[in-house]
């Protein structure tokens, strides 16, 4: 109990000079208070930080900071409800939150998103939930879209190799397929969907980006 | 040669001194710088050589930006001298400092390379912002190292999903065009979403 007690004084102190920099000082007693009642409720506070600093930069007002950050917790909130509604095993890291979070920010519905995640095993559901929610940005239908995932899932693909599913449904449509063709030539070769190898030199000159001291 | 005459064989030879005050070795001495003198004065001159040189003494000055550029073109001599412990410092720092190409970043486990391109012709800086570098324009800068108005970098980033946009001329914010997956950024804009692949397959 006392280390927790600790972090949760800690932890509005370490993102103090982050946040005072960068942040008007109008908009800080209410990101600080969201803050505090995330890490209260285990939720990640850096995506809180993040979208702070990020109205910062764009030169928000305060009080739109304050609602955007606001925002942000209650996607978390709501992204970790559904993981625990779908059964997938927790504690749950901040990237599978976001995750989640992000999928449900891309127009993907609840149910969409619980059926994805409870069939994804052993790992994230990050590429999956991507997959789906690019499929259906290319104009997939979301229950289809889903399908054609779980089913990649099945034959024992993962990770970033579902992302290559989503690639091969749209160059089918780019060759002229209707989508229930594209769909159906995908599912038909799966697992062996082509992967997209990094081109080479692509690593030539890239560089890690600076965060602030 | 003349300067370390005696000032009495000197006084002697100007006629300001009687020759008749000189010792025997004096006379003798001012007897043979006489023919000498005379010998010379016997001289052939070189015909027209009086005109050519007061021809390029009177010859009006050039202006000093074509003596300027005469001896920009003419070549000059040039002394370098050095120790020879210097030079092979020298060749030593140049070794030091040498490194050859720069090799490719080692990546982590869960790390990708994105490639962040974008095309603003008219633009004087470009900057890719996201949550990777706190939102800040001046942390990653794109480049247009030939000028055609098409910038880009490559950046190391964890693998998952990255929201991002560009800053243009530091103040210009802009969603990627070319990004295709968008979210609202609950700042009235939307941040372009970028999936970033682990170089090393999971």
């Amino acid at each position: 109990m006392t280390p927790l007690l600790l972090l949760l004084l800690l932890l509005p102190q370490q993102n103090d000079g982050r946040l005072a920099e960068h942040v008007p000082a109008a908009a800080l007693p209410g990101v600080h208070a969201i803050i505090t009642r995330a890490a209260q409720d285990s939720l990640p506070t850096e995506p809180l930080v993040e979208k702070a600093l990020e109205g910062g930069a764009k030169g928000a007002s305060p009080e739109m900071i304050v609602t955007a950050v606001g925002a942000e917790e209650a996607r978390l909130r709501n992204a970790r409800d559904l993981l625990r509604r779908a059964g997938a095993p927790g504690p749950y890291g901040t990237r599978e939150l976001q995750s989640v979070s992000l999928a449900l920010a891309r127009g993907l519905p609840d149910r969409i998103v619980a059926e994805v995640v409870g069939s994804v095993k052993d790992t994230t559901p990050g590429f999956a939930l991507h997959a789906v929610a690019d499929l259906t940005a290319h104009g997939f239908g979301a229950d289809s879209s889903a399908a054609l995932i779980v089913a990649a899932l099945g034959s024992g693909l993962s990770g970033q190799r579902l992302l290559d599913v989503a690639a091969a449904a749209d160059r089918e449509l780019q060759r002229g397929s209707t989508r229930p063709q594209a769909l159906a030539r995908v599912r038909s070769i799966l697992p062996a969907v082509p992967s997209q190898p990094l081109p080479p030199g692509a690593m030539q000159g890239a560089t890690r980006p600076k965060r602030s001291p | 040669m003349i300067h370390d005459l005696d000032p009495r064989i000197h006084g002697a030879l100007d006629g300001e001194l009687d020759r008749a005050a000189l010792t025997p070795d004096e006379r003798a001495l001012v007897e043979r710088l006489d023919a000498a003198a005379r010998a010379l004065s016997g001289t052939p001159v070189v015909p027209g050589l009086s005109r050519r040189v007061m021809g390029i003494i009177r010859r009006p000055l050039a202006s000093p930006v074509a003596r300027f550029r005469r001896w920009l073109t003419s070549p000059q001599p040039v002394t370098l001298s050095l120790r020879p412990v210097y030079s092979l410092v020298i060749v030593a720092l140049a070794v030091v400092l040498w490194r050859g190409p720069v090799p490719a970043p080692m990546l982590g486990a869960h790390e990708g390379v994105a490639q962040f391109v974008a095309r603003f012709p008219e633009a004087h800086s470009v900057a890719v912002v996201g949550a990777f570098n706190d939102w800040r324009p001046e942390a990653t800068p794109l480049a247009d190292d030939d000028h055609d108005g098409v910038w880009d970098a490559r950046v190391i980033l964890p693998a998952g999903q990255h929201e991002y946009m560009f800053v243009v001329d530091g103040e210009r914010w802009v969603s990627d065009p070319l990004a295709g997956r968008y979210v609202d950024d609950g700042f009235g804009r939307q941040n372009a979403v970028l999936v970033v692949r682990p170089v090393r397959s999971e």
